[in-house]
């Protein structure tokens, strides 16, 4: 998929004519900073996807039990707290003790390199930091959610 | 998952199966799959009492059902939410926000609720809340919420669906009350003045009976009730009147027909539309049927009624 292709002005191509990503973004745990994750929010909508927000401080069972009740394609998480390991982990946990592989889930945040391969390891894709751009953010979701659709029409 | 299981699935109140088959009747090009599953529900719906929540942006509604979402799951009575919010007109994306106002309640309670995105659709709902609300009716729900896009005076759609309409003001509306009562003020079972701890709440709640007064009278008589939703005042006699109305109701057989006729009205609607979707797109889409079409003169209205009588072999 070609850079921000769905940012582009007025040509939106999923008005109203495909289903609509719908993407659950998460700070799962204790932190407060959420101008990044309202950013994201704001993009993702521009992008044509359906975005829900869990609001601040839910724990990791609330994040799971929303993405369940609301079928979401991607869970989105953000932390800048340094807990990623800890909470994506039990996260992923979560999904997978309740039988979901249908549900794609990404990071991001404040990550630093060396702990990316072990969030992939969990399956946690993206893990970008502070200044990517927001078109390959938008991009990695798309490309997620069409792996999870595909999971989901078995 | 597979639509027998999805069917079994709502019917034991499984929440997976209910998320995945909402998904499913919100998809347009699934119509086929979505009539399966409400054929395979229908005989175990129309036990619910729904409640549709309507009224002005920023008055308080998601507030208010998360309180009362919380009092009617008391005496093991089962409660699901379904909120409706707008999706953009030039990106055709949404954010669903009406969750984070009512998160708390919503998990200290074990309560089901499920965002929509309106996709287009004017009225306040969505095109596939019908199905929504079936598909919570028949997985064992007492009660079903639901919130309307919140833009006021047009979402009316919300009368067709609930057995009862509340209707969310505020004070401060004043006059707007007097101007929007042809539209939001005519369809409202119960009112609900909001924010009672502002100054001119109970002016508004004057004003709202004022205006009810001067409307021609029916059987049921229309309550004005006075919320304080930070401090949980006035919930007893809303909830008092919500009974009393789905009482009301049940000496109303009417009702279901012409709940019925709309539900038919809707299901025609989808199939049509699935046609146009994919049949008729893809007739659009190839090229040298068009200019076919275009070569021979025929004209745009005649070129239409040409493929809506013989589909692509009409070409």
């Amino acid at each position: 998929m070609s850079g921000g292709m769905y940012l582009v002005d007025g040509k939106n191509l999923s008005l109203f004519k495909d289903k609509p990503i719908k993407v659950l973004l998460a700070k799962p745990g204790i932190d407060g900073h959420d101008r990044g994750v309202l950013v994201l929010a704001k993009a993702f909508r521009d992008a044509g996807m359906e975005v829900l927000y869990a609001g601040l401080l839910p724990t990791p069972e609330e994040v799971v039990d929303t993405a369940i009740n609301e079928d979401v394609d991607v869970i989105a998480l953000s932390l800048l707290n340094g807990a990623h390991l800890t909470v994506f982990r039990k996260i992923s946990e979560l999904l997978k003790k309740r039988g979901i592989d249908d549900i794609a889930v990404v990071g991001g945040g404040t990550i630093p390199d060396g702990d990316k391969p072990k969030l992939e390891k969990l399956g946690i894709t993206g893990n970008y930091g502070p200044g990517t751009p927001l078109s390959t953010i938008v991009d990695h979701i798309t490309e997620r959610a069409s792996e999870a659709r595909a999971k989901k029409m078995r | 998952m597979k639509i027998h299981d999805i069917i079994n699935g709502i019917l034991i109140g499984d929440r997976r199966s209910i998320a995945r088959a909402i998904s499913i009747v919100e998809d347009d090009e699934m119509v086929i799959e979505s009539s399966e599953i409400i054929k395979g529900i229908y005989n175990h719906t129309g036990r619910a009492h729904v409640i549709g929540i309507t009224g002005p942006p920023g008055i308080g509604k998601s507030t208010m059902i998360g309180r009362l979402a919380k009092i009617l799951s008391d005496g093991n009575n089962k409660v699901s939410v379904i909120a409706v919010d707008a999706s953009s007109p030039f990106s055709g994306g949404s954010l669903l926000g009406n969750r984070i106002r009512m998160q708390e309640s919503l998990t200290e309670n074990g309560i089901f609720m499920r965002s929509l995105a309106n996709r287009g659709m004017n009225g306040g709902l969505s095109r596939s809340t019908w199905d929504a609300v079936k598909i919570l009716d028949a997985a064992g729900n007492d009660y079903i919420i639901i919130e309307t896009v919140g833009a006021g005076q047009a979402d009316l759609d919300i009368v067709d669906l609930a057995d009862t309409v509340i209707v969310v003001l505020g004070p401060g509306l004043g006059d707007e009350i007097q101007a929007i009562k042809a539209g939001i003020m005519e369809i409202g079972d119960i009112f609900v003045v909001n924010k009672m701890d502002r100054d001119g709440s109970f002016l508004a709640m004057k004003d709202i009976q004022d205006s009810l007064a001067m409307t021609p009278q029916k059987e049921w008589k229309v309550p004005v009730i006075g919320l304080d939703s930070l401090k949980g005042k006035g919930y007893d006699d809303l909830v008092s009147e919500i009974t009393k109305h789905g009482i009301f109701n049940g000496s109303r057989p009417d009702i279901r027909l012409d709940r019925f006729m709309k539900e038919v009205e809707m299901a025609l609607q989808a199939e049509i539309r699935r046609q146009y979707l994919i049949e008729a797109r893809e007739l659009l889409n190839s090229k040298d049927a068009i200019a076919r079409l275009s070569e021979d003169k025929i004209d745009p209205y005649s070129a239409a009624m040409k493929i809506l009588k013989s589909g692509k072999a009409g070409l």
